[in-house]
């Protein structure tokens, strides 16, 4: 595996956190998104499907996190609820210390971006540079400012403009296309940004390609929310984790591999990341693991 | 997520477990028979058909009520009119409008026919699958085929289609907000506006719904569908007697209507 986790690519960090939407200003401490006792049930038929019971977190500013949990335990909702595009039926979310209700608040929803899970379904334009401009303009920018981002975002996901931008947005591969989403996110120049299964569907190499582009998201500053129940790629990617299940957190903060770090893992139908396991089995310290097979290599040869 | 179609309440009353197409023939002579005698006493008695369908059906009331809501306005509407335009001595007015026994006692009793038909109606499909539905017209419609009307493909089609409802208000679900998530705004300005914000939607849900049919046909294919063959059944619709009482009581409801 050549794709470097901590590796910060092409897109200067600079550039990209100097940019930013009208919001408020930065809160001392270093929390940017935090969510209390959030519930929420989903009503199907005559009967209540719950998906968040209870869910507290908070996302540290310019962390990576791993949102791990089995199908259906409720990491779409909790996106959906941190972006506020599902209502909770009880708790709040703050973002930026701002509270619903607070006059910024909107603009500093507006400042998380969430790429869906199949985000390519919704691409619509026709071509890559216009469905990547849609949501700048939707946001009132003046033409050169959603040009410049039409072109940063762009960059950032590996699709240059010279290259991508007149193409055919459903002309690209399955690996591009979904990239190409991102970038629609991208381009709004969120703050956060919340990632629902990204690597799912996917081929290997449009898989690598993918994390390559996170792994440079991370570098820029952003706080970014993984949600995925691929363990590795969350332990290349990702500081932190949190572990959902049945709509609970079963447990949050640093990676631990001690005999709970794993069971938590285990009992969710999740399992440790490979390279850990490979430490485990070679008698090393599993917190001294690898992210990648690169350092592996390193640290073994 | 599921959304639900309000139309059919599952359920295994007598009502429910009757075949089909004895529900549509009874229900379709009834509500037809509702129209050709405009006396208190025959709808009376059609209330109370329906009233012992709706007791036998075991679906809550709220179900019925459900899908009469769409339609109160109509009746609200026809009320209305009556009262207002209908002729005999009136006894009271207002401005243009005057107000009449005659007028009252027409608007009242159109009003309740038309709720009467529509619980007659609701039995019916709240009472029976959309696929136990159309397998029901299919059959009934059997004699197009020497039409050359292509009345199975027709059946599955609109199966089909009514399978894929509540999949696609997923999609179309899904869709919206993850356009909303990118600043998309549905609910603001005229309707122009409107219309052409719908358009980041409607264009990934065609091309979701091409692919899902695409998908589906080669599956079909690819478990040996034949278009215009005769196919066997896994539940083949069984008149029992059960079926021809309520032929009976339907028609002997007609009867008696039309005798007192």
């Amino acid at each position: 595996m050549s794709w470097a986790g901590r590796v910060v690519g092409r897109s200067d960090p600079q550039k990209l956190g100097a940019v930013e939407v009208a919001g408020p200003p930065r809160q001392p401490d270093g929390c940017l998104v935090e969510a209390e006792g959030l519930s929420f049930a989903y009503a199907e038929g005559d009967r209540r499907v719950v998906a968040a019971a209870g869910i507290s977190l908070r996302l540290e500013r310019a962390s990576c996190t791993a949102l791990l949990g089995p199908t259906g335990s409720g990491k779409s909702t909790l996106l959906f609820l941190l972006r506020g595009l599902l209502e909770p039926d009880s708790g709040a979310v703050r973002i930026d210390g701002l509270a619903p209700g607070d006059a910024a608040f909107t603009a500093a929803q507006r400042s998380v971006g969430v790429v869906f899970q199949q985000a390519e379904r919704q691409l619509f334009a026709v071509s890559a540079r216009e469905d990547v401009a849609f949501g700048p303009r939707q946001l009132g920018w003046g033409a050169d400012a959603v040009s410049a981002a039409v072109t940063e975002a762009l960059e950032v996901v590996g699709l240059p403009e010279d290259r991508f931008g007149d193409r055919h947005p459903y002309s690209l591969s399955g690996g591009e296309q979904r990239r190409l989403a991102l970038a629609g996110v991208l381009a709004m120049r969120p703050r956060a940004l919340l990632l629902d299964e990204p690597f799912v569907g996917l081929d290997p190499g449009a898989r690598r390609d993918l994390a390559a582009t996170v792994g440079r998201l991370r570098g820029g500053g952003r706080t970014i929310l993984l949600a995925t129940h691929d363990v590795d790629y969350a332990w290349a990617l990702c500081d932190e984790r949190i572990v959902l299940a049945e709509g609970r957190v079963m447990a949050a903060g640093p990676w631990s591999f001690d005999a709970e770090g794993v069971s938590v893992l285990t009992a969710n139908r999740l399992r440790v990341p490979s390279l850990v396991e490979l430490w485990q089995r070679l008698g090393r310290p599993a917190g001294e693991a690898p992210r990648t097979a690169a350092a592996a290599a390193e640290a073994l040869l | 997520m599921k959304p639900t179609i309000a139309q059919h309440y599952p359920g295994d009353s007598v009502l429910h477990r009757l075949d089909p197409r004895a529900k549509i023939v009874a229900v379709t002579v009834l509500a037809v028979a509702l129209f050709t005698r405009d006396s208190f006493i025959a709808l009376a008695v059609y209330a109370v058909a329906a009233a012992v369908g709706l007791a036998l059906s075991r679906v809550p009331l709220s179900w019925f009520w459900r899908s009469l809501k769409p339609v109160i306005w109509l009746v609200a509407i026809a009320f209305l009119a009556q009262v207002a335009f209908a002729p005999g001595p009136s006894f009271a007015h207002f401005g243009p409008f005057h107000l009449s026994w005659r007028g009252l006692e027409l608007a009242a009793y159109l009003s309740l026919r038309l709720v009467v038909l529509v619980l007659t109606g609701s039995l019916l499909t709240l009472t029976t699958s959309p696929v136990a539905l159309t397998d029901g017209l299919a059959w009934l419609a059997r004699p197009l085929r020497r039409l050359r009307v292509p009345t199975e493909e027709l059946a599955l089609m609109v199966t089909i289609a009514l399978r894929f409802i509540p999949t696609l208000l997923v999609e179309l679900e899904a869709i919206m907000r993850a356009q909303r998530a990118r600043g998309a705004d549905f609910s603001h300005g005229g309707l122009l506006r409107r219309a052409r914000a719908l358009v980041p939607v409607l264009i990934p849900l065609f091309i979701v719904s091409f692919r899902r049919a695409d998908e589906l046909a080669l599956a079909m294919e690819a478990r040996c569908y034949v278009p215009g063959v005769r196919r066997t059944r896994l539940h083949p619709l069984r008149a029992s007697w059960g079926d021809v009482l309520v032929l009976v009581l339907a028609v002997g409801a007609v009867l008696t209507a039309s005798l007192v």
